[in-house]
């Protein structure tokens, strides 16, 4: 006999409710094997909690070891003035040197305008590139065209911008001066054009992730409720902001996460492209930390630097978590 | 060991089996690239002091070095030509090459951590000696070791170009040598002699002078030069900038392009310290004094009329733009006249480009009371070995570090992919001094006359400064000169600014 019991609202009740149903009861047990043949058996049984834990702890003592170690072992680096291979122990002395570091303030400042201007330009851009896509008979072509820019390594994406944007052969170089756009300096002989340089690079080869993250969004977006709302006689736009955004919330804040996180991760293109100038225009955050730890080998300040650049993204993250979740908790 | 149902119609590799086994492949793949690839190996005969020179230089037959070097013409020429090392001493050497910001973050890891992987590394003077000369084998040691082969010619002073020896070899101390000169950059002057030959009157009439250029040109000329050419550009003529400096992203070169300048007035230098060995603690900077002020205002008012690329152009795009004929001048590294006179890549090829020592100071704009000098600096790029090796794979490195630097094998490089000669006697070949005058076999030797009679003599040739934090001084050159350039700080914020943050970061 089927359970026909109805579902209740309460997520416990509904819990209990699946639960009992796998867990057959005596009198379904108790029936000839033959009554049941269509009832697949479990191959997931419930086990008891210790089960689990056993199953997953090679890979937790694993994960342990390659990431956990490396972590506090960051945290001692950074309380001591350290070398490949030992180190004297300062306290916080290199945290403490950090706050009057010009460089290292200049970093988060060019890092947060640089970070800014990526999402804000990649998700405006991301998302209506999904839309169209989304509408168009050709979309399987534009989605395989849109993938191409992220199959590259970020490190050969700068070296080609750098050649278009360079001021002898450059093609972009020429199209915007020929545009009136840029004057006789080339995008990156100018501090105050370079950081619009590497965002550019940036934009152009991660803008598809967002579009392709907000296309699979816009794939669930229920068809009902659009058509539900047109013929309350919402126009496409009304109905975009009314009814597509709210369901693309979830994939958005996904795409801006991991974006947000890259920002404040990947460098190789702006290594190749500027290597942090002209001056210090494009020397964010991690190309500076880059510097410290691997150019000037000071390891215990370049830990101190890593150290607060992982906390602010971690704050940053739930920060960004809430501004996401909140449209979705009114909707609810 | 994976589950297959007994049902099973054909025996198939699934997507997750196939991924395992790509990944035990990778991985042994990547391990055995590992213990072949990188590990310098050991085998050693031994011999004594009167073996033969066959048998001094076979003692290591059968084991394997690896040498880190940057991507410059004589690693690359050495490398073709590899074999001639192993069969004189069947000792296989593997290079790798790569740019010098990578091979310095190598090299450093190397050292710092106590490792060998690469046994010889390419000790660039100031980016890779400054911070680590302390790491290296002193090869002074093994010169007069009687159970090693010896070059006939010796590694004192006197066998390499002046100075040559002690801008790779000696850091912080004059007795230690770590590194022997494998190949050098040095500063000189390409100018396009068809161009001023052609304008040469328009600007005497505006200037009272000449247009021409020679060893006893100052960076006024330079100056007027480049306000010329800019002028006459801008008024719609077809010609080139100037002038251009090196102020792209490599911080190194950065400082260099402003060193020469302000070392040819007075020979003004960042540290009241010894140029040529320098120290570990270098004190109070220099700038801030009204010597530097008047220079980085001279400096700021040369890169205003110069190309303006200026802060994109690093060495390699600066001659990029010199060899596509936008700037009519420039002080660049010898190695690069042999790109420049081919004519397959360059517009200033086929006699059109002449050389000459860098600008002189103008003894209007000296205060400090010292000479006006041709301020000439240098790359000199040594070979060392790495002292976290074994003994007996230091003695086997010893073996290609002077085979490497030897006289044929320079002249070899010379003649082939265009090097840049450390030791005298190269010069003394008859093909190569023949090769400094038009027409030319071996382009880099035109410049020859300019660097080697001129340029790297004393009191024109600047060394330093030698400082451990060598790579974070440069930082903060380039980056200061950059924001004075761009116009986010005057001369005067730029030298105060700098003499903060290199007297903290000395600890001065």
């Amino acid at each position: 006999m089927t359970d026909v019991s109805p579902i209740s609202a309460n997520p416990r009740e509904v819990a209990a409710q699946i639960f009992r149903a796998r867990a057959h009861s005596a009198e379904v047990e108790a029936r000839p094997q033959s009554e049941i043949t269509n009832k697949p058996r479990s191959f997931n049984p419930p086990m008891p909690k210790r089960y689990y834990y056993y199953l997953m702890a090679p890979a937790i003592a694993i994960l342990a070891f390659i990431s956990l170690y490396p972590f506090f072992w960051l945290i001692v680096m950074s309380l001591q003035d350290v070398d490949i291979g030992g180190g004297e122990w300062v306290g916080f002395k290199n945290y403490v040197k950090l706050f009057s570091d010009g460089r290292f303030l200049d970093g988060w400042w060019l890092l947060a305008q640089y970070s800014v201007m990526c999402l804000g330009l990649q998700v405006g851009l991301g998302v209506l590139l999904a839309v169209v896509v989304n509408s168009s008979k050709y979309e399987k072509y534009l989605v395989t065209a849109l993938l191409m820019p992220m199959m590259m390594a970020p490190a050969v994406a700068g070296l080609l911008w750098l050649f278009l944007y360079n001021g002898t052969f450059g093609w972009y170089h020429w199209i915007l001066q020929s545009a009136g756009i840029l004057d006789n300096a080339s995008i990156l002989a100018s501090a105050n054009t370079a950081m619009y340089a590497i965002v550019l690079v940036d934009v152009w080869q991660w803008t598809p992730l967002i579009t392709i993250i907000a296309l699979a969004g816009l794939k669930r977006v229920p068809r009902d409720q659009l058509e539900a709302n047109m013929v309350d006689g919402a126009s496409p736009l009304r109905n975009f902001f009314a009814i597509t955004m709210p369901n693309l919330y979830p994939v958005l804040l996904i795409a801006v996460l991991l974006r947000f996180m890259d920002n404040f991760r990947f460098i190789d293109s702006v290594l190749v492209l500027t290597g942090g100038g002209p001056g210090s225009a494009t020397k964010i955050l991690p190309v500076y930390l880059f510097e410290v730890a691997f150019k000037f080998f000071k390891l215990g300040r370049g830990a101190a630097i890593a150290l607060t650049l992982l906390i602010v993204t971690i704050i940053l993250g739930k920060l960004l978590v809430r501004v996401f979740e909140k449209p979705q908790n009114e909707k609810g | 060991m994976f589950y297959r149902p007994k049902t099973a119609q054909a025996t198939r590799i699934s997507r997750r089996r196939f991924l395992e086994l790509g990944g035990y492949g990778a991985t042994m793949l990547g391990t055995g690239s590992l213990a072949v690839g990188l590990n310098s190996t050991i085998m050693s005969t031994p011999v004594q002091a009167a073996s033969s020179d066959e048998a001094k230089w076979k003692q290591y037959a059968g084991s394997k070095l690896t040498f880190l070097s940057e991507n410059t013409p004589p690693s690359f020429a050495i490398r073709d030509n590899i074999k001639a090392f192993y069969d004189l001493t069947g000792i296989e050497v593997e290079i790798l090459t790569d740019d010098l910001p990578v091979v310095q973050q190598k090299c450093g890891i190397d050292l710092r951590s106590g490792k060998s992987d690469y046994t010889l590394q390419y000790v660039q003077d100031k980016p890779i000696g400054s911070p680590f000369a302390d790491f290296y084998v002193d090869l002074s040691k093994m010169f007069g070791d009687e159970t090693l082969p010896q070059d006939m010619e010796g590694y004192g002073d006197d066998a390499w170009f002046e100075n040559f020896l002690s801008a790779c070899g000696r850091f912080y101390s004059g007795e230690k040598i770590i590194a022997l000169p494998y190949d050098a950059a040095i500063a000189v002057t390409f100018f396009r002699q068809d161009l001023f030959e052609k304008h040469t009157k328009d600007f005497e009439a505006e200037y009272g002078y000449r247009l021409e250029y020679n060893a006893d040109s100052t960076w006024k000329n330079v100056l007027d030069i480049a306000t010329f050419f800019k002028k006459l550009k801008e008024g719609g003529a077809d010609v080139p900038y100037g002038y251009a400096q090196h102020q792209g992203s490599f911080a190194w070169t950065t400082q260099l392009d402003i060193q020469r300048m302000m070392f040819a007035h007075g020979r003004w230098i960042d540290f009241n310290i010894d140029d040529k060995i320098g120290s570990k603690e270098p004190g109070p900077t220099n700038w801030g004094d009204a010597q530097s002020v008047l220079m980085l205002e001279k400096f700021k008012a040369l890169a205003d009329v110069s190309h303006p690329d200026n802060l994109a152009n690093g060495t390699l795009e600066l001659n990029t733009v010199y060899q596509s004929g936008n700037i009519a001048m420039q002080v660049q590294y010898h190695e690069f006249a042999a790109s420049v006179e081919d004519a397959n890549t360059s517009v200033a090829a086929g006699g059109k480009t002449a050389y000459a020592p860098c600008p002189k100071g103008e003894a209007d704009w000296i205060l400090n009371g010292g000479p006006a000098v041709n301020g000439t600096n240098c790359g000199i790029g040594g070979i060392g070995i790495n002292a976290n090796a074994p003994e007996e794979l230091q003695r086997a490195a010893y073996l290609f570090a002077i085979w490497s630097t030897s006289k044929n094998i320079q002249y070899d490089v010379l003649k082939g992919l265009g090097g840049t000669p450390t030791r005298k006697s190269v010069l003394e070949i008859p093909e190569v001094q023949a090769a400094q005058q038009r027409p030319s076999a071996m382009p880099n030797a035109l410049t020859f006359d300019a660097v080697y009679n001129y340029g790297i003599k004393d009191p024109n040739f600047v060394l330093g400064p030698k400082i451990p934090e060598a790579n974070e001084y440069h930082s903060i050159i380039a980056s200061e000169t950059q924001r004075m350039l761009s116009g986010d700080m005057s001369p005067e914020e730029t030298a105060a600014s700098l003499k903060s943050q290199l007297d903290d970061l000395n600890e001065a």
